[in-house]
């Protein structure tokens, strides 16, 4: 990698470098908590603020972590952050709170936290690594906000709660899709996003394993 | 510096200084923040209660409108109110699991799939105590997926219905959940839990392709699992088994007496 | 001979350099249904005759012709008989097609019957043709190959296995889905692990649940409600269902259901078809009776107090439902199955010991062929591994060398 800039590490895990569409990282949370684009944004601040504090504090004392509990470290710092995270929106927003449930709690788990510590924080001076953690955490957001726009507008007629289409049930004519309040719709809609991507981001398609013969090809006419 | 870092020594100190600092903040932050934590919860059940009572309005003081609203405790046996426990604190369900509080069920009995169920359960009377508007009952059963817990709300003759509300399930999005659709809620406002004023077996039941009597409402479309849930439930917690005995006390033409002998009737029955 | 020269005619115009040389894939479409593809091998080593994946595609579709037929009727007749019993018709362009042609809802008129059946799945069919065709021919010039044959069988699979009453745009989205997602994701036909058919209709079953499953939908008549069979058996048990189908109604297909799926018979008709041409494998068959039977039978004896589908029998297992449409043309699949032989047993006992197991046991699903097709999709490759290793292990055994990597 080349020499980390301020906008640099802030804006290419957006696009260029997504933790969610070319590193396939954190996807069990982007499932879960994608069906409204409400809960899809508190995930996202709470993502946000994670990653970056974690970031921020690991850099900060990376100088004295000893490399042999480095992990343990880094794994505790972000606990704490979590904790504090949930126990925030527990009392601040109880009703997003319950719908994300276990979630917020797994993000101790969600590896974009743990590999920006370790991949970035770890050997980068404080301001930079505050910065990557938002970068990441947007990259994060911005999969997450356009799922839960996808699935909570077919999904349920509404963004952010207000009924954009009337759905059938409430008298008007959009008929919801109910696979896309199951998880599994999430997997569909990053993969097609992921496809998206690498069309206009080529570079990020990895060469092939093994090569396919080509098709055979009629005769060129003369 | 990297040596140094290594040393046993640097080791548990930083370890030691981590624990230390993250335990104060972690906890500084759940101690700080318990007291609106419980507000919230409290809140929700409140919100729960009123809403199922058709007294809830988005932005309303929840407290304030909770004022009207008294919690008791009721001896499902008996259908007597108790002092024993303090409804602010009784869980019905640490007391279906209590030996002392709850019974098992078995076989035919256990039409809501429960297993075991409770002696005591908490009710809520919207207005004078003695004389309700609205007596608020909590359900529980099992749907297509699993447990669903909610409310239903009758009016003070024991045997109206106000409403029905749940509030956790894990039902099929678009089919089973639409319990929760206000268009459907709506559809349980006067409707009756018993066919006759006499009789003490519920017939409130959901059905299919529309609802003629005063005991039936309408079916969810498409799930047919959740709604015979949400059919035995709703029976089996209206029954002498559930709220039966207490309901008698709201309905003119019944006697807490009669009721009675209903359930030893129906308990022996089932032994 | 004019169609011959026609087609030589154009075809300069899409070779490279040619007008229309992107659409090449729609050239050779048209030019491979009529005539066999000039580049057929000719020496003895490699091909044992002329067939090519075109024929053998062509030949599956004359086979579901039966059930397809037989579906339109009994969709017709369904819907007729719910009218004789005093529901209305579905009013719109269909009811005055129907009425053109036929002049009414006579139950006894087989033509009547037929013509208001058709007018239910001929618009599907050609919704799931115009619709999947424009995502087949859209990734065929993009990418530069033919238009895969394929796609004649699974468009006329996809339009049998739904409901008659299914709204068009949601055909539309289903075959969508599993054209897309189901198989050009993955590098169109040869490449998919799914079932493209069954991929689109389980699209359907979780998106739209309420136009493709329960009671209404069955048959095309405003408000009747009518459950299939399975439905029938699951809620009031085997008694239920005896006394409102007999066995031969449900062997004959007089009985609501999917438009295709309904008539046993005619499935079998078209399955001795494509047993006799080795078009489909026998032992994929067989593997999906035989893993049926052997569960049901376990679950005969098993036994439940509360769950009446334990007691059902094979033999009506065998007729509701989509069991034998499934079986016929569904598992058989030549791309999505396993594709050693040995695997194939396998591959199809996964499937009749899945459909039995979810029909039966699952709380929320009456059907289970779909999804047990679907699942044992997942497994081919797998179960073909093992096979595979296992024969070059006892090649290494007799021979001592390691074997040539054969393609």
């Amino acid at each position: 990698m080349s020499a980390a800039t301020p906008k640099g590490v802030l804006t290419t895990p957006i696009f260029k470098n997504n933790p969610i569409a070319l590193q396939i990282l954190g996807i069990c949370s982007a499932l879960a908590v994608t069906t409204s684009m409400s809960v899809s944004l508190v995930m996202t601040l709470a993502v946000i603020f994670v990653t970056a504090f974690s970031n921020l504090f690991v850099s900060l004392i990376r100088q004295h972590i000893p490399s042999s509990i480095r992990i343990i470290v880094q794994m505790t710092i972000i606990a704490s952050l979590v904790i504090v995270v949930d126990q925030i929106l527990k009392a601040f927003a109880y009703e997003i709170s319950k719908q994300l449930s276990v979630f917020v709690g797994l993000i101790i788990t969600n590896c974009i936290v743990m590999g920006r510590a370790e991949g970035f924080a770890m050997t980068n001076p404080p301001k930079l690594a505050f910065l990557d953690g938002i970068g990441n955490g947007l990259g994060y957001g911005f999969i997450l906000m356009t799922v839960g726009f996808i699935r909570e507008l077919f999904g349920a007629g509404n963004v952010f709660g207000f009924t954009v289409l009337q759905p059938v049930q409430d008298g008007g004519w959009y008929v919801p899709n109910g696979l896309l309040l199951l998880p599994p719709s999430a997997f569909f809609i990053i993969g097609l996003i992921i496809w998206a991507l690498r069309e206009t981001h080529p570079e990020q398609v990895e060469e092939n394993e093994f090569k396919m013969k080509e098709n055979s090809q009629p005769k060129e006419a003369v | 510096m990297a040596q140094s870092n290594n040393s046993i020594k640097k080791i548990l100190t930083v370890a030691f200084a981590l624990c230390i600092v993250c335990s104060v903040i972690v906890s500084t932050a759940a101690v700080a923040l318990r007291p609106l934590q419980q507000l919230n919860q409290e809140l929700d059940r409140k919100t729960n209660i009123l809403s199922v009572a058709n007294l809830y309005e988005p932005g309303m003081d929840v407290e304030a409108e909770f004022e009207k609203i008294t919690a008791r405790v009721v001896d499902l046996r008996t259908g007597e109110y108790t002092d024993e426990f303090d409804p602010e604190t009784f869980d019905s369900f640490e007391a279906a699991r209590d030996p002392a509080t709850g019974r098992t069920l078995s076989g035919d009995r256990d039409i809501a799939g429960l297993s075991r169920v409770e002696n005591y359960s908490t009710v809520y009377l919207v207005g004078d105590p003695d004389d309700p508007e609205q007596v608020i009952l909590p359900i529980r059963g099992q749907g297509l997926w699993g447990l669903m817990r909610g409310y239903i709300s009758l009016e003070g003759d024991g045997n109206t219905f106000v409403g029905i509300t749940y509030y956790e399930h894990s039902e099929t999005p678009g089919l089973g959940a639409e319990v929760n659709n206000p268009r459907w809620q709506a559809l349980w406002d006067g409707k009756k839990v018993f066919a006759d004023e006499e009789s003490l077996q519920p017939a409130i039941s959901l059905v299919k392709g529309g609802a003629s009597e005063a005991t039936e409402v309408d079916a969810l479309a498409g799930a047919t699992l959740t709604s015979r849930g949400v059919t035995n439930m709703l029976q089996f917690w209206l029954s002498p088994e559930g709220f039966g005995e207490y309901l008698a006390r709201f309905r003119s033409e019944v006697s807490p007496d009669e009721a009675q002998d209903a359930t030893v009737e129906l308990e022996s029955e089932g032994a | 001979m004019g169609i011959r020269q026609t087609l030589d005619n154009l075809e300069p115009h899409f070779h490279k350099g040619g007008k229309y040389e992107k659409f090449y894939p729609l050239y050779e479409a048209v030019d491979t249904i009529f005539y066999s593809p000039p580049d057929v091998a000719k020496t003895t080593a490699h091909v044992r005759d002329g067939i090519d994946l075109k024929r053998i595609m062509i030949t599956v579709w004359f086979c579901t012709f039966p059930a397809m037929f037989f579906g339109m009727w009994n969709a017709g007749w369904q819907a007729n008989m719910a009218i004789a019993d005093g529901f209305a018709s579905m009013d719109g362009w269909r009811e005055a097609i129907t009425m053109l042609l036929a002049g009414g809802h006579d139950v006894d008129s087989l033509w009547a019957n037929f013509v208001l059946g058709a007018t239910y799945f001929l618009p599907i069919y050609l919704v799931t043709f115009v619709v999947g065709g424009f995502w087949e021919v859209l990734f065929a010039v993009k990418r530069g190959h033919e238009v895969n044959e394929g796609f004649f069988v699974t468009s006329v699979l996809y339009a049998l296995i739904l409901p008659a009453t299914i709204p068009l745009w949601q055909v539309a989205l289903g075959i969508t889905f599993g054209v897309v997602i189901g198989k050009e994701i993955f590098g169109g036909t040869g490449k998919n692990f799914l079932n493209p058919a069954l991929t689109g209709r389980a699209f359907l079953y979780f998106a739209y649940p309420a136009q493709i499953s329960g009671d209404a939908v069955w048959v095309a008549a405003d408000g009747f409600t009518g459950a299939t069979a399975l439905s029938v058996a699951y809620q009031d048990g085997m008694a239920a269902l005896s006394s409102q189908w007999s066995w031969w109604d449900a062997f004959l297909g007089f009985m609501p259901g999917s438009i295709g799926e309904t008539s046993t018979l005619a499935i079998f008709i078209g399955a001795a078809v494509l047993l006799w041409t080795k078009i489909a494998s026998w032992r994929i068959m067989l593997g999906v009776f035989l893993g049926m039977v052997a569960t049901s039978a376990l679950l005969n004896l098993a036994g439940s107090e509360s769950n009446p589908m334990f007691a059902m029998p094979w033999y009506w297992h065998l007729v509701v439902g989509g069991f034998a449409f499934g079986m016929v043309f569904m598992a058989t699949d030549p791309v999505s199955a396993s594709m050693t032989n040995p695997g194939r047993l396998i591959f199809g006992i996964v499937i009749g010991v899945m459909t039995v197991l979810i029909r039966v046991v699952n709380p929320a699903f009456p059907e289970g062929i779909m999804l047990a097709i679907l699942f044992a999709n997942l497994f081919a490759p797998l179960i073909d591994h093992f096979f595979v290793q296992a024969n070059i292990k006892r090649r290494m055994k007799r021979t001592g060398v390691p074997a040539e990597e054969t393609a």
